[in-house]
């Protein structure tokens, strides 16, 4: 075998070796794609926290194997919020709470400038306000407050980024018996956000218009008074 | 090639063909069956959740020997090997309850601890604050928990007996010198620091760390806190003066910065003071905090830097017509830098340097007088797991401090001036067992050698706490303290060594959700205190001894009544020691052996207000009555106090707060003492004078203003 013939050997057995682990790669990316879209439905779909949790830990599972996705660590903290709103036990709460932004902050290192975690993380501070108001509101209402400004930098036409920012400046100014005009506002901008974008990741949030549009009942409600 | 080809697709396709089914069902420790755990193979999509009866089944594609992993919120995590080979496989796992932070056995003798996330806090930043009669003084706060007397002349912590030079005050971990602002004679002061500087104190009352030296009575630790969220700009308009204050926020750190301008003339023209001042109290500080996260650690850095003045007559006491002009500057340094890190090889170490310089200038009707002390402290400690259950502590710390006083005597017409340096080296070690779930035992010991005395010692520590049940626990602490003699009499003696204190401390606490019951018993025996042979300055030493001992009770609920939050704290104490020049042993006058604080908090939604009302009681206290004979020395009690304060802070925007308190709601006469004249009148006794409040009340108005791109949040936490 000559010099020539030597390389070409190399090259098809690299090729072939290339191709088949490509299609050992796509059959994983297969696998990856129906388990999330399954998964994602059914957390979307889930009203009891058993649910919830079976859902949860099916995320958990496939983050397990998949360490370089974030996809999955963002809906298994997204099923730990449903749970902590959910629940009513103060202690129980916050572990849901814990456990949601453990995850978040693995899928924040993996994607740093991706809006939906900053946006997530976000919500787990505002529902930790709920938890102890007259202790926490401040710290965590701040903490929640930069987190939704950070997504909305990295994405300002976040619609999820939008409708939170309106939920939590809408309790606050309720608080203060301020103006509530702005939050609903904010709340009409994250409604047409939701109408218009359709991301092209078939793995991308898509949750949150239902909360925006029950803001939008109680705007209209308030408004009346 | 192909062969190659087919050879690795016949390898991907055949991990498709095994399948093994896995299930069984889930338990935890008391055998109760376990619903929503997560089964499933490690690194693999194969899993399940358990069902409603704990029961669960999977099947896998996986073979071979993996691990099978259970994990369930509220419990520790389950690990096994299962051998995957097509024939189905029946585990039962048990999963053990984690301890949670309400449950777990902790060590509490003598210590209150206070942050803002833990649940096992005694008090909140913002209890600290929004205490009634504490004016936002740290000090004022901590005197309404159990431990604490009374002191109302001097705004001090004492504790347990203890005056207050024998509590300390250690900002992240380092010693603070001087940690009051000066005030006017028998006025209380405050605290240098303000209580939202920090995210956590722990106030201890005794049996501490190994790691805090040069403290008899009490160390209370104060953590500042980590790097600020927000940019924002506060502004406080206070009744006594005003502050501004800035917040900068980047990437990995912040910087924050305040300014503080206090003036007492405006209110003092308006309140009638039994204070006859010249210059009523005025004080510039700024004060400035960096934070930057480096690597895994952070550096913090703290400066704060003041300048009070005042100046006042004093009045003889037996001719209240003769007055004596007494004027004081005072000038204070303090910054601190430290750094807490994790290294890779499983230590964790931090470590610091504090500087702290005080000067105070005082003139005695034009005579001079001053007083210097200048203060460094270095210290690095290491911490490193042995093991799951054994935590150690290794650590040394250098306190190096320069004092020196002048006073020019007016009968001789002579300046006097004493001073001394001293250098104490300190090393010590602590290791924390955990023995058992239900037993948990921290042993430790403090080397300290002192330059002035060249001498040193050795001081043990030890405590451990035993929790039978799910929420009661026992606790025991025993350690020996020591703390160099005050500053003036060390000045006149170098060779006085450190006074001891023993402390032994039996503790039983109830933790609940959002309610707390303790009681605490202790015994704390002096010795080596200071002492003046026949009542001469001159021949000083440290023969005093003495001894304290008591108990207390602790209840605070924030749960039984709506939007309510109240404690209560009594404190018993019976003391008596013989030192300076007590004659005998006897009951020292800032001891008094009943003390009652009950504190209350309501939030008022509808109009957005939270009320706070504190009531505090001490029954009287001796004084030193010249008049008596030399047998019935201190024999003489001051009346009870009591004052009932009360505070309202009111938020009707979201960047705006209006606060108000007035102390001495009754307008008691409160009396702390007496003080009587040198010299006796012309029937041969001694004449005297109350000690009394400097006014009836004191009222405080403040509005606090936030400027922040963020509008949705307001500056509660710095009030």
């Amino acid at each position: 075998m000559n010099q020539i013939q030597l390389y070409m050997k190399l090259k098809s057995t690299l090729a072939i070796l290339a191709i088949t682990l490509s299609i050992q790669a796509s059959a994983s990316d297969e696998k990856f794609m129906q388990a999330m879209l399954k998964h994602i439905d059914d957390v979307y779909k889930a009203a009891t926290l058993q649910e919830y949790q079976s859902a949860v830990n099916a995320f958990d599972r496939i983050a397990g194997a998949e360490k370089s996705r974030w996809e999955p660590l963002y809906y298994s903290a997204f099923g730990n919020i449903m749970m902590a709103i959910q629940t009513s036990e103060a202690a129980k709460k916050d572990g849901y709470l814990d456990l949601a932004l453990q995850a978040l902050s693995k899928a924040a290192a993996m994607a740093p400038e991706e809006s939906e975690i900053a946006a997530l993380e976000g919500f787990v501070h505002m529902i930790r306000v709920t938890v102890d108001p007259q202790t926490r509101g401040m710290e965590f209402s701040m903490r929640a407050n930069q987190a939704y400004e950070k997504a909305l930098k990295l994405n300002p036409e976040n619609p999820r980024a939008i409708a939170l920012k309106a939920q939590m400046d809408f309790g606050t100014a309720q608080f203060f018996h301020a103006a509530t005009e702005t939050a609903c506002q904010t709340n009409e901008k994250a409604l047409l956000r939701f109408a218009e974008n359709q991301s092209d990741n078939p793995l991308a949030p898509k949750w949150g218009e239902s909360m925006a549009q029950g803001l939008r009942r109680q705007c209209s409600g308030t408004s009346k008074n | 090639m192909t062969r190659i080809a087919t050879w690795v697709l016949c390898f991907i396709t055949s991990q498709a063909i095994a399948q093994t089914r896995i299930s069984g069902t889930i338990r935890d420790g008391h055998g109760e069956s376990l619903p929503g755990a997560n089964i499933f193979i490690s690194d693999s999509y194969d899993g399940t959740s358990s069902t409603a009866d704990g029961t669960f089944s999977f099947s896998t594609e996986e073979t071979g020997k993996r691990m099978l992993q259970v994990t369930s919120i509220g419990y520790v995590h389950f690990e096994m090997i299962v051998e995957l080979t097509g024939q189905d496989v029946k585990v039962e796992p048990v999963l053990q309850e984690e301890v949670s932070e309400l449950d777990a056995v902790v060590i509490s003798a003598g210590s209150y601890t206070a942050g803002e996330e833990k649940r096992r806090t005694v008090l909140k930043p913002l209890d600290i604050a929004t205490t009634a009669g504490a004016t936002a003084d740290i000090a004022g706060a901590l005197n309404s928990l159990p431990g604490t007397q009374k002191v109302g002349e001097s705004g001090r912590l004492f504790v347990r007996g203890g005056d207050g030079s024998e509590a300390r005050t250690f900002v992240d971990g380092m010693l603070v010198l001087n940690s009051y602002s000066p005030s006017a004679p028998n006025t209380p002061s405050r605290g240098r620091f303000l209580p939202f500087m920090f995210k956590g104190t722990s106030f201890s009352t005794g049996g501490y760390s190994a790691e805090y030296g040069q403290a008899l009575s009490s160390a209370l630790v104060l953590n500042s806190k980590d790097k600020a969220e927000l940019n924002q700009t506060d502004i406080g308009l206070l009744s006594v003066g005003a502050d501004v204050a800035h917040t900068q926020v980047w990437d990995k750190g912040s910087w924050s910065g305040k300014v503080q301008y206090t003036n007492l003339r405006p209110y003092m023209n308006v309140i009638n003071q039994r204070v006859d001042w010249i210059n009523p109290t005025t004080s510039l500080e700024g004060t400035t905090a960096f934070r930057q996260e480096m690597g895994k650690g952070m550096i913090k850095a703290f400066a704060s830097v003041s300048q009070t003045d005042f100046s006042l007559y004093r009045h003889s006491i037996l001719d209240p017509n003769f007055k004596q002009a007494f004027d004081l500057s005072n000038r204070y340094r303090y910054g601190n830098l430290s750094y807490k890190t994790e290294l890779s090889n499983g230590w964790g170490l931090r470590g610091g340097v504090a500087y702290s310089y005080n000067r105070n200038e005082i003139g005695l009707d034009g005579n001079p007088a001053e007083e210097t002390e200048e203060g460094t402290h270095v210290k690095l400690v290491g911490e490193r797991s042995l093991s799951r259950d054994v935590e150690w502590h290794i650590g040394a710390e250098v306190i190096d401090r320069d004092y020196s006083a002048t006073r020019y005597n007016d009968t001789i017409r002579l300046t006097l001036s004493k001073s001394f340096h001293e250098s104490i080296a300190a090393a010590f070690t602590e290791a924390e067992v955990l023995i058992s779930r239900k037993l948990v035992t921290k042993v430790g010991l403090r080397y300290e050698y002192n330059s002035l005395q060249q001498t040193s010692g050795t001081d043990p520590r030890a405590s451990l706490a035993f929790k039978p049940g799910k929420r009661g626990q026992f606790s025991l602490a025993y350690g020996i303290f020591r703390q160099s003699a005050p500053n003036a009499y060390l000045s006149l003696a170098h060779q006085l060594g450190p006074s001891r204190a023993e402390h032994l401390i039996l503790n039983y606490q109830i933790l609940a959700d959002q309610q707390t019951f303790r009681v605490e018993a202790y015994y704390k025996r002096y010795s080596n205190l200071i002492k003046f042979n026949n009542g001469d300055p001159g021949l000083i030493n440290n023969a005093g001894y003495g001894y304290a001992r008591g108990f207390e009770v602790f209840w605070r609920d924030n749960k039984s009544l709506r939007n309510v939050d109240y404690w209560v704290s009594y404190s018993y104490l019976d003391t008596q020691r013989d030192y300076m020049n007590y004659p005998m042993a006897a009951v020292p006058t800032f001891a008094s052996a009943h003390n009652l604080s009950v504190v209350y908090k309501h939030f008022i939604k509808a109009v957005k207000s939270q009320v706070g009302l504190t009531y505090s009681y001490a029954s009287p206290r001796t004084y030193y009555n010249p008049n008596q004979p030399g047998e019935k020395f201190l024999s003489d009690h001051t009346p009870s106090y009591h004052d009932l304060s009360v505070n309202i802070s009111y938020l009707p925007k979201n960047w705006l707060i209006l606060y108000a308190s007035c102390t001495n709601l009754m307008g008691r006469d409160n009396i702390f003492g007496y003080e009587y004249s040198t010299a006796a009148d012309a029937s041969g006794q001694f004449p005297g004078r109350a000690i009394r409040q400097p006014a009836t009340h004191f009222m405080f108005l403040g509005v606090f203003i936030t400027l922040s791109k963020n509008k949705s949040m307001n500056q509660l936490p710095n009030l």
